[in-house]
């Protein structure tokens, strides 16, 4: 089982916004724990699904120089709940990104039917004065999330 | 176009409830951001992103909350501001009140500072400064 | 992937509150990708072991009366430090409101002495059966499968109320 939770970005607008898209599979383990005999895609993981759009969307706006981390989920609020069959698309857009941290808002859609709201915000970790023992190198944006924008052509850190 | 301060106090308030979660009347001008209403650094950059927003301000960074200051060793000695870095403060925070806070003037105590009163106060500012 | 971030409760009190515990192994999965040479708890996951106790404190609070309980709202959840391999994050929920459709829970998680996440969010409890009676069946087995996991969570909690008893 993999940490990933976008299949692959169907739309990046460097610097402003992106889409990335998830499908429901009824294969996956974690929806039989969530629930055994009916399974519902959790929210926790949507919320994820959409910290993984933003992430490397913030990410790409900063040539990934610097560890991009979930600091803040502002707000969020699902108005449906998703099963297997569904296709998931998350939308986000960057509302405010300098060297310290990133702000982010996204809409959920379940189809295309919009079903619910994730705003976040992204500390650059090599930037915020922390002492959390971090390695050195980039540890956050690995070869799997790299891979998923080759389609878009978008530059990475020299 | 002239906002009481009432009126910046109550939209203060707002940002406030919702960037920290906290109640209404848990936000009084004396109420310390870390201390009192629970803020982790964070939710200091989350605060000043509604700010503009709320009040279609600008706020550089470090204008409302000197991080910078702190970084800076002619300013701070053995967990102290020294009087050059006081005065700096001082100069960047005229929104705050230091007489508490020159009485023991450990960086440590410096999260103390920031209460709701020093915000209203800066944001009025602010809108005086724009006309 | 198992997805049940608790792994023991050891309060509860029904209405109110609950602490429970979730230890961090290197056998995880997700933790060869999050990260390949950084393990740490996703934050994600520690705001679902946060869910995962308000569900528990709904169940035993409402007597296992709804299948599903879905987390419709989060607000305010910040991650302050990390829960690596080896860790246990000690988890403190506390029930705002608990009503007919929903309730409101406020959380932290703790490694030792050190805060790593805290939080608000609110939980939607309801039956399949609600909206299509002929889905009562699947409701069932949804509780009682939350029934046995419930007995497993909390073996240890009734037996120290039996020592104590005794």
């Amino acid at each position: 089982m993999r940490w990933m939770w976008i299949d692959t970005f169907v739309a990046f607008e460097p610097g402003k916004r992106a889409m990335a898209v998830k499908n429901v599979s009824r294969s996956e383990d974690h929806l039989h724990d969530h629930f055994p005999g009916f399974p519902v895609m959790p929210a926790s993981l949507m919320i994820e699904g959409m910290a993984q759009t933003a992430g490397v969307l913030v990410g790409e706006a900063r040539r990934f120089r610097e560890k991009v981390l979930l600091a803040k989920i502002r707000r969020a609020r699902f108005d449906d709940y998703c099963t297997p069959g569904d296709r998931i698309r998350y939308e986000a857009f960057i509302e405010a990104i300098d060297e310290a941290a990133a702000t982010t808002r996204g809409i959920v859609y379940k189809e295309d039917r919009p079903i619910g709201e994730v705003d976040l915000m992204f500390s650059h970790a090599d930037n915020a004065a922390t002492d959390l023992g971090l390695p050195g190198h980039n540890f956050v944006f690995t070869d799997q999330f790299m891979d998923l924008l080759t389609a878009f052509n978008v530059r990475t850190a020299d | 176009m002239a906002m009481s301060r009432d009126e910046v106090f109550k939209k203060v308030e707002s940002v406030l409830v919702d960037a920290l979660g906290v109640d209404d009347d848990e936000v009084t001008e004396e109420a310390t951001l870390t201390g009192d209403l629970g803020a982790e650094s964070i939710d200091f950059l989350d605060i000043v992103f509604r700010l503009e927003k709320a009040f279609e301000i600008k706020i550089p960074r470090g204008e409302l909350f000197p991080d910078d200051i702190l970084n800076n060793p002619d300013f701070v000695e053995n967990g102290r501001m020294t009087t050059a870095g006081l005065t700096q403060l001082k100069r960047s925070m005229p929104h705050a009140n230091f007489s508490e806070f020159e009485k023991d003037p450990s960086v440590s105590r410096m999260p103390d500072l920031f209460t709701v009163k020093a915000i209203v106060d800066f944001v009025a500012l602010k809108l005086n400064q724009s006309g | 992937m198992k997805f049940e971030l608790i792994d023991r409760i050891i309060e509860l009190e029904p209405d109110t509150r609950i602490v429970a515990t979730k230890s961090v192994s290197l056998a995880e999965e997700y933790l060869a990708d999050h990260f390949p040479t950084f393990p740490i708890l996703p934050g994600v996951l520690m705001l679902q072991a946060m869910v995962d106790a308000a569900s528990w404190l709904t169940r035993v609070s409402t007597h296992f009366a709804h299948s599903l309980i879905l987390l419709t709202e989060v607000r305010n959840v910040t991650y302050k430090s990390f829960v690596k391999p080896g860790q246990q994050m000690r988890l403190d929920v506390a029930c705002r409101r608990l009503g007919e459709a929903d309730g409101e829970f406020a959380g932290t998680g703790h490694c030792g002495p050190v805060e790593v996440v805290k939080g608000r969010f609110v939980l939607r409890h309801f039956n399949l059966a609600d909206e299509n009676p002929a889905l009562a069946s699947l409701d069932r087995r949804v509780i009682q499968a939350a029934r046995a996991r419930y007995g497993l969570l909390c073996n240890h909690h009734d037996e120290a109320s039996a020592d104590s008893a005794a």
